[in-house]
């Protein structure tokens, strides 16, 4: 039997918004947060085996590179959160108006670099 | 209730319990990130780290499975397989949750 529920359009053909960016980028992180949970796992699973070279993994987070993938890490969860919020305030029906919608937009976007940068800073101790 | 109302619901209270667990995980990531082994193993084999990290991944691998359903909807056309992901999909957001609770109840024997 043909399905004849309609497909979203491919991006490519979108005039980009503010409301269409967050929206991709939710998707986006939402995959890559459930991937970087599975590697956090697999992270876990290693302290199963002190036998390991646990040095290399952490020389490889002590790197610049390590460091980078923990800040993307936090980046992606923090723009997560903050869009996962703007979706519950959309759930009772507040911020629906275009200018609302695209000034949250903004918000989580620039807020997401805010809140990974204080969460940094706090957790590392560096004030 | 239908299908639909019951998954949004259960889409939405996950997406609740996941945001303060997430805030917790993060603060928690950058300032162990780059400790030794005995240091790491002790943070995960404690508590209440123990009791938050395993309802992180509950929650989240639930949360995903819920929502990444949505994006296979969007962008997948065949019938057979959207249920084939989705089926997928579902297995693992089962398995993943199972393994690493083993997983943490074995290091902390």
């Amino acid at each position: 039997m043909k399905e004849n529920n309609p497909l979203s359009p491919h991006i490519q053909i979108y005039s980009w918004h503010i409301s269409s960016l967050v929206s991709i980028c939710h998707r986006i992180t939402g995959i890559l947060n459930i991937i970087i949970l599975t590697l956090i796992c697999f992270w876990v699973a290693t302290l199963l085996f002190p036998s390991l070279n646990y040095s290399l993994i952490q020389n490889f987070f002590g790197s610049f590179f390590g460091k980078f993938i923990v800040i993307g890490i936090v980046w992606s969860f923090s723009f997560q959160i903050l869009s996962e919020i703007r979706h519950l305030f959309w759930d009772f029906g507040i911020g629906f108006e275009l200018r609302t919608a695209n000034i949250t937009g903004l918000l989580v976007i620039f807020g997401s670099f805010i809140m990974t940068i204080t969460i940094f800073i706090l957790g590392r101790g560096l004030i | 209730m239908i299908n639909a109302t019951k998954k949004w619901i259960f889409l939405k209270l996950s997406s609740l319990a996941l945001l303060p667990l997430m805030v917790w995980f993060l603060f928690n990531l950058v300032s162990f990130y780059d400790k030794s082994y005995e240091e790491i193993l002790l943070f995960f084999t404690s508590q209440p780290t123990k009791l938050l990290f395993s309802l992180l991944i509950i929650f989240a691998y639930f949360y995903s499975a819920l929502s990444i359903t949505e994006v296979f909807e969007d962008y997948i056309e065949g019938k057979k397989l959207k249920n084939v992901a989705n089926k997928s999909l579902f297995l693992f957001a089962i398995i993943m949750p199972i393994l690493t609770l083993l997983l943490l109840y074995k290091l902390s024997l």
